[in-house]
């Protein structure tokens, strides 16, 4: 009796989850339609927006999301797989808390304290760092990206640290018994074995980095319409930017609401967040069981 | 034990819901100061319920007070046209409660190396670009940033009136964006060669300074003399809007403010007090 009621408990709720997702999805759609009529795919490829003259290209801001997300897996992807392998490999079991809780203390950090942090005293470091090179101010892609990093690293850290030690005791032992060093079977045994675990880790991070809005925000510039000369030139990181999610966080939605061009062209960044990070998602959820088999 | 675990989900969830405020107030971070400090004393001396919030500036709070997500709507620009066109339903009420003195305001830098002024013409090319370079108005040999008031934001919409004659004339420009009044004063203090629109009053003389406006031989500075004389353009009305004539809480809020008491608040807070008498007392924004 108990069993059934709980079964459908979960039913339930799955289908609440599923219908909700479903209508959030749908509604976007529905309310951005009005800028896919208008812009078409240029809503996508366009670089220039300006809502007084009813332009909306979106391009500058998926490349700010793309290059501030890609610098915090840049630098969190390092320290996030060393400190995995650090704990997973080398600490004795009864001591891996002592690594692992204090960064994931860095997840419960709410986002507006980490901005405020970004505000306060990274600005201001960034700006110092760059001097040589005549930044404008601190606000660039490169400061939200550091944030970013920050952010980031729990989520990696403990995902990969998960898939490390999926990777079975069996044969970590089989290993050392031919004669491997620790390092070599961590080379050829852990790695390979936890590979698909690890690609994982660096997807949702990257998803993480991406939807992340008020640490960005207040740190990133929010300047509209900036394109690099070469999208691949990491000169362009010094600069302001804006992204999908500080665009999202900022004063356009309040003025956006009623008019409904304007108020599609919001609504669809808000869908092409979604569907990056829901993709990400998808393809790192499809990586991450895999991981989990191994154990 | 799952009893246990509904109970707790549900009061936690209940605890999330906030309690009806009697009184929502939102919009301009330039009125903020007044209206929240004004509100702070009627909740204390009269133990209204007001919650005061700025985010989306005077534009977000006008949409705001027509969406029926605030009562009250501060704000640092008039009503416009096309608010009107746009919440045909809406019936605006503004009641002024001061003036605030709008400047240029840059960094220690530029005002160190002796900008004091500029002029309409020397404003439109740091904000289109043309100029670039402090050096070309005899400042330090450092590039301009110029953070721009994000659009909706009062300050923005009355500078860009000034001008181009109406902010829709605006040419688009790209530049960092600044929110509140607070952020692009901290970022002005903290960049060299940094340039904002900001209200007088809310440069500290000390990491950001006020420049003045050169008309001609003229040089205007944004003090209370001379925007009751007439001379100092940039100056602008600060309001509070109702939907419909105020009253109950509104009303008393609107009474305060307008008071003795309220007016002190306004004159304290930097800007210029409606009466005159008092004005010449004092407030160099």
């Amino acid at each position: 009796m108990k069993g059934t009621w709980i079964r459908w408990a979960s039913y339930g709720a799955t289908a609440v989850a599923l219908v909700f997702v479903g209508a959030l999805v749908g509604s976007l759609a529905w309310e951005s339609l009005p800028v896919w009529r208008q812009e078409g795919l240029s809503y996508l490829t366009g670089k220039t927006w300006h809502y007084r003259g009813a332009l909306f290209g979106a391009l500058p801001m998926i490349y700010g999301s793309a290059v501030v997300a890609f610098i915090a897996l840049l630098l969190a992807a390092p320290l996030g797989l060393g400190a995995a392998l650090f704990s997973a490999e080398y600490v004795p079991g009864r001591w891996r808390w002592a690594v692992k809780v204090p960064i994931e203390l860095l997840a419960g950090v709410p986002s507006v304290v980490y901005g405020l942090l970004g505000l306060l005293l990274l600005r201001g470091w960034i700006y110092r760092l760059l001097e040589p090179f005549d930044p404008l101010s601190g606000d660039t892609l490169l400061t939200g990206g550091v944030l970013l990093a920050v952010m980031i690293l729990p989520t990696v850290m403990t995902l990969a640290d998960d898939a490390l030690r999926g990777v079975g005791a069996s044969q970590r032992r089989a290993a050392r018994g031919l004669g491997l060093t620790r390092a070599e079977s961590i080379w050829r045994v852990s790695l390979p074995q936890a590979a698909p675990g690890l690609a994982a880790a660096l997807l949702l991070g990257f998803g993480r980095a991406l939807g992340e809005t008020i640490a960005v925000f207040l740190v990133v510039g929010r300047q509209d319409n900036q394109w690099p000369a070469s999208v691949f030139s990491p000169r362009a990181w010094l600069e302001a930017g804006q992204t999908l999610t500080s665009k999202l966080g900022g004063s356009e939605t309040f003025l956006a609401y009623g008019d409904p061009l304007h108020w599609g062209a919001i609504v669809g960044l808000g869908l092409i967040l979604l569907i990056l990070v829901g993709g990400l998602t998808g393809v790192a959820g499809r990586w991450l069981p895999q991981a989990r088999r191994h154990a | 034990m799952l009893r246990g675990v509904t109970v707790v989900a549900v009061t936690g969830l209940l605890a999330v819901i906030p309690a009806e405020a009697k009184l929502r107030i939102n919009g301009s971070t330039t009125v903020n100061p007044v209206v929240s400090e004004a509100a702070a004393i009627l909740r204390a001396e009269a133990g209204l319920e007001i919650l005061v919030d700025t985010v989306g500036g005077s534009s977000g709070g006008i949409a705001a007070l027509a969406d029926g997500r605030a009562e009250m709507a501060m704000s640092s620009r008039p009503v416009s046209e096309a608010d009107r066109k746009r919440f045909p339903g809406v019936d605006f009420r503004s009641v002024r409660i001061g003036t605030d003195a709008l400047a240029l305001v840059v960094s220690r830098d530029v005002w160190a190396a002796g900008v004091r002024c500029l002029d309409r013409p020397q404003v439109r090319g740091l904000y289109e670009g043309t100029i670039r370079n402090w050096r070309d108005l005899g400042g330090p040999d450092r590039r301009v940033v110029f953070f721009n008031k994000e659009p909706g934001r009062g300050t923005w919409e009355v500078f860009a009136a000034w001008l181009y004659g109406t902010s829709t004339a605006a040419p688009l420009v790209s530049l960092p964006g600044v929110g509140s009044n607070a952020e692009a004063r901290s970022k002005v203090a903290s960049t060299r060669g940094a340039i904002t629109q900001l209200s007088a009053a809310w440069a500290d003389g000390e990491r950001t300074f006020a420049l003045a406006i050169c008309n001609g031989d003229d040089e205007l500075a944004p003090t209370a003399e001379e925007v009751l004389a007439g001379r100092y353009s940039l100056a602008r009305p600060l309001y509070v809007i109702t939907n419909g004539a105020p009253e109950g809480d509104s009303r008393r809020l609107i009474d305060f403010v307008l008071g003795e008491r309220g007016q002190a608040l306004v004159e304290r807070h930097g800007y210029l007090p409606l009466a005159k008498r008092s004005i010449m007392g004092g407030a160099q924004p």
